[in-house]
């Protein structure tokens, strides 16, 4: 569902992203691990758009980024693909100035024309479900990371996104935290929500992802299933970036 | 005359001295109006918290004399020389160069503003003033005058051929049933003159300048102009749009005003005006700026200071403010609605030039950056002046877009800085949900950027609160003019100060409470808190 080509992203002069080749298919998690500043987050960024790239293109269904885009185009293009991906931060990124009920509305209620009655309703199924339903009418600043992160996956879920990115979602929480919300990720894995994930966490991605691709220096050195990636590592690359976590 | 020896001078400065007239030895003259109050009064202003001696001395052991006057719109009385731009000429400054060199002193010129030149003498800028000023019952109260060296009269002006034939032409409505509206200087005799004859018919509108109401006449934005006559036929040829209409009203007499402690300089001064009118010197100098009129011969039949009328009852105090009070109320109001109308508009045209700014393309940011740049670096009174007499809006709103234009500029850099300081990840998250930007800034980075910026908005509206003083150059009388008008006609410095300001705290008070209310509010829920 989606099929990423060529992918070249620059900044000035640094080449982040060196051609990118990657597809993803309806259920899978794919987790991108890699080496920090190997533009695992940037390539994420540019799925949905935040950021505009200076070759290749990225097809979700339907629709399609490309590096040809004037930037009016570019935008409304990836404002179509926003509303069928849902991300979620390193740094959480909640609206600090909502209650956690109104963050997960805001969305539904705005982009999608939803009645407030509805939005509220599949608010507190979503924020339920990832166990935050106490916490409604709470204010970002008064809730945990873990909290936080929590409820910012109910607000991107809450569009009904066909995939879901994450960008780092624990590297900011400490280990219980992380625990937190790795069980909410993996409890949507589970429930066949198509996921694409940027993280360092190794046991999350042996245990749950569906196929491991490794960022190297602006390309994808290696890809494929969990077991055969980290006990059979094929590059070199994915070897020293493996016996780094494991000195860790 | 009196008070020639210098100890004995210095004996009596210390205490109001007598009157000339006056030979008596009472500390208080019974002619003098001056109340304990008004003496604790200008004893608190603290002007003046030592005795000191007759400025007479002062003048002839420096060899200077130091007089008030203002050349703003100045002709013929004191004006930039147009020979010599630098300097200054005019009647009343040939005048004081013979008077002081009468003292074996040179004659040394002191710009004030016109309706302050008495406050600046009370603060010991100068020795006496001259600038057209009428003697008038209540100046003399707190001043000493000197004997008349111009008889004035007032002269109405208006477009060249229009339909009134003179004053009394005004009484009559004007054919679309609105008055006529006659411009005057603030706190002149025109003033006063034309304040007494408004009613159904006459609208009096008060200007900053003289020249300023003939130049908003000859723009048609006022029917009129009542001027003292030498401003009048100096002036006439550079208002060619302008004639004299009808015979000259009303007459008064220009005197020199000293203070009350410097009885010796003013008697030397009446004495000089004296010598300089039998001489026919007076004559000559008038003659030369063509203001000489038969009128003026009886200026030698003076026989020295014109008395004010004894027994008549001033007020002071309370009675003053009690009196008066509607008056500021009116000018209250004034100020408010210049306020409140134009700080909403600062705010709206701030918040769009700032987005402008921010996510705008470059060739707005460009114009935008220039807006902010231009509309900072240049003074409000000048922004008024183009939008008034340029422009020739109406005085109410060329006041309020005035005041919004001068503060929308700082109000944009304010919002800049609050929606640089709402961290990007804010934005970045909307977008990822499928905002469209301007929604995302509308829901999402707007409000958070507003909850910042409030302390310092309400500061500024505090700060524009005051400000709206400058619109009395476009004739509108708010808080501070209604203020300088009152202290001017009444001689109730004091209390309409003490008053005004009472006036001025009740109004900015609740604005600063609600300022520190919003930054309390905003400390207790963090600078990314509050309510929806």
């Amino acid at each position: 569902m989606i099929v990423v080509e060529g992918l070249v992203k620059r900044h000035g002069v640094v080449e982040v992203l060196r051609g990118v080749d990657l597809a993803v298919a309806k259920g899978d998690v794919a987790c991108l691990i890699g080496p920090s500043g190997g533009g695992k987050s940037t390539f994420l960024r540019c799925l949905n758009g935040l950021e505009r790239f200076q070759a290749g293109r990225v097809a979700i269904g339907d629709l399609e980024l490309t590096a040809e885009q004037t930037p009016a185009e570019h935008a409304r293009a990836a404002r179509r693909v926003c509303r069928r991906m849902g991300m979620v931060f390193q740094a959480f990124n909640l609206f600090a100035h909502q209650t956690v009920l109104q963050n997960v509305i805001e969305a539904p209620v705005q982009v999608l024309g939803m009645g407030r009655n509805e939005a509220v309703e599949r608010a507190r199924a979503l924020l339920d479900r990832v166990g935050m339903a106490d916490r409604l009418d709470a204010r970002p600043r008064e809730l945990s990371g873990g909290q936080q992160q929590r409820v910012a996956i109910a607000r991107a879920l809450a569009m009904g996104p066909e995939v879901m990115l994450f960008d780092e979602p624990t590297s900011a929480l400490d280990p219980r935290m992380t625990g937190e919300v790795l069980g909410v990720m993996t409890d949507l894995a589970r429930d066949g929500q198509t996921m694409i994930v940027v993280t360092h966490a190794m046991g999350f991605a042996r245990k749950v992802a569906s196929v491991v691709h490794v960022f190297g220096e602006g390309r994808v050195v290696e890809s494929g299933e969990p077991g055969r990636v980290f006990d059979a590592p094929a590059h070199e690359a994915t070897r020293s970036l493996l016996a780094e976590v494991r000195a860790a | 005359m009196e008070g020639e020896p210098a100890a004995s001078e210095s004996d009596a400065s210390a205490r109001p001295a007598p009157r000339p007239t006056t030979s008596t030895t009472r500390r208080v003259p019974p002619r003098s109006s001056s109340s304990p109050l008004i003496l604790a009064a200008l004893a608190a202003l603290a002007l003046a918290p030592v005795a000191h001696a007759d400025a007479l001395q002062d003048v002839r052991a420096g060899k200077i004399l130091r007089y008030g006057s203002d050349m703003e719109g100045g002709g013929p009385y004191a004006f930039p020389d147009p020979a010599s731009p630098r300097s200054v000429t005019g009647f009343e400054v040939e005048m004081m160069e013979r008077l002081a060199g009468g003292l074996g002193a040179s004659a040394e010129f002191s710009q004030g503003q016109w309706d302050k030149l008495l406050s600046v003498l009370d603060a010991r800028r100068f020795d006496a003033v001259v600038n057209g000023y009428e003697w008038t019952e209540v100046r003399s109260r707190d001043y000493l005058a000197t004997r008349p060296y111009y008889i004035y009269q007032l002269q109405l002006m208006g477009p060249t051929g229009g339909s009134i034939g003179s004053w009394e032409d005004l009484k009559r409505p004007r054919a679309d049933g609105r008055r006529w509206r006659v411009g005057v200087l603030v706190g002149s005799a025109a003033d006063v003159f034309a304040e007494e004859e408004a009613g159904s018919t006459i609208e009096v509108v008060r200007f900053d300048g003289a020249t300023d109401a003939m130049l908003a006449t000859q723009n048609g934005q006022y029917d009129l102009t009542l001027q003292d006559v030498p401003a009048a036929l100096f002036y006439k040829d550079r208002f060619p749009g302008l004639e004299a209409i009808g015979p000259p009203v009303s007459r008064g007499y220009y005197v020199i005003y000293t203070r009350k402690a410097d009885a010796a300089l003013r008697d030397a001064l009446d004495e000089g005006i004296g010598r300089l009118a039998a001489s026919g010197e007076l004559r000559r100098i008038y003659e030369k700026y063509g203001i000489w009129n038969d009128l003026q011969r009886e200026l030698t039949e003076f026989a020295g200071p014109i008395a004010p009328a004894s027994g008549q009852f001033s007020a002071r105090g309370w009675e003053l403010l009690a009196r008066y009070r509607g008056r500021l109320f009116d000018a209250a109001r004034v100020t408010l609605g210049l306020s409140f109308g134009s700080m909403p508009l600062a705010m709206a045209i701030g918040l769009a030039v700032a987005l402008g700014r921010m996510y705008g393309p470059g060739w707005l940011r460009g114009l935008l950056a220039a807006y902010v740049e231009l509309i900072r670096g240049t003074p409000l009174m000048l922004q008024l002046y183009v939008l008034f007499f340029v422009l020739r809006l109406p005085p109410w709103v060329a006041g309020i877009a005035g005041l919004a234009l001068n503060y929308s500029a700082y109000e944009a850099e304010i919002y800049r800085a609050g929606l640089q300081a709402v961290p990007r990840g804010q934005m970045e998250a909307a977008l990822a949900l499928g905002m469209s930007r301007w929604t995302a800034l509308r829901r999402i980075v707007i409000p958070q950027a507003v909850r910042l910026v409030i302390p310092p908005v309400s500061n500024d509206f505090i700060a524009l609160f005051k400000d709206t003083s400058v619109c009395s150059v476009i004739t509108l009388v708010e808080l501070t003019k209604q203020y300088s008008i009152l202290a001017n006609s009444t001689g109730g410095v004091v209390e309409f100060a003490a008053a005004t300001a009472a006036i001025y705290l009740a109004m900015s008070l609740p604005l600063s409470w609600f300022s520190r209310w919003s930054e309390r509010r905003l400390g207790a829920e963090g600078v990314k808190g509050g309510l929806a």
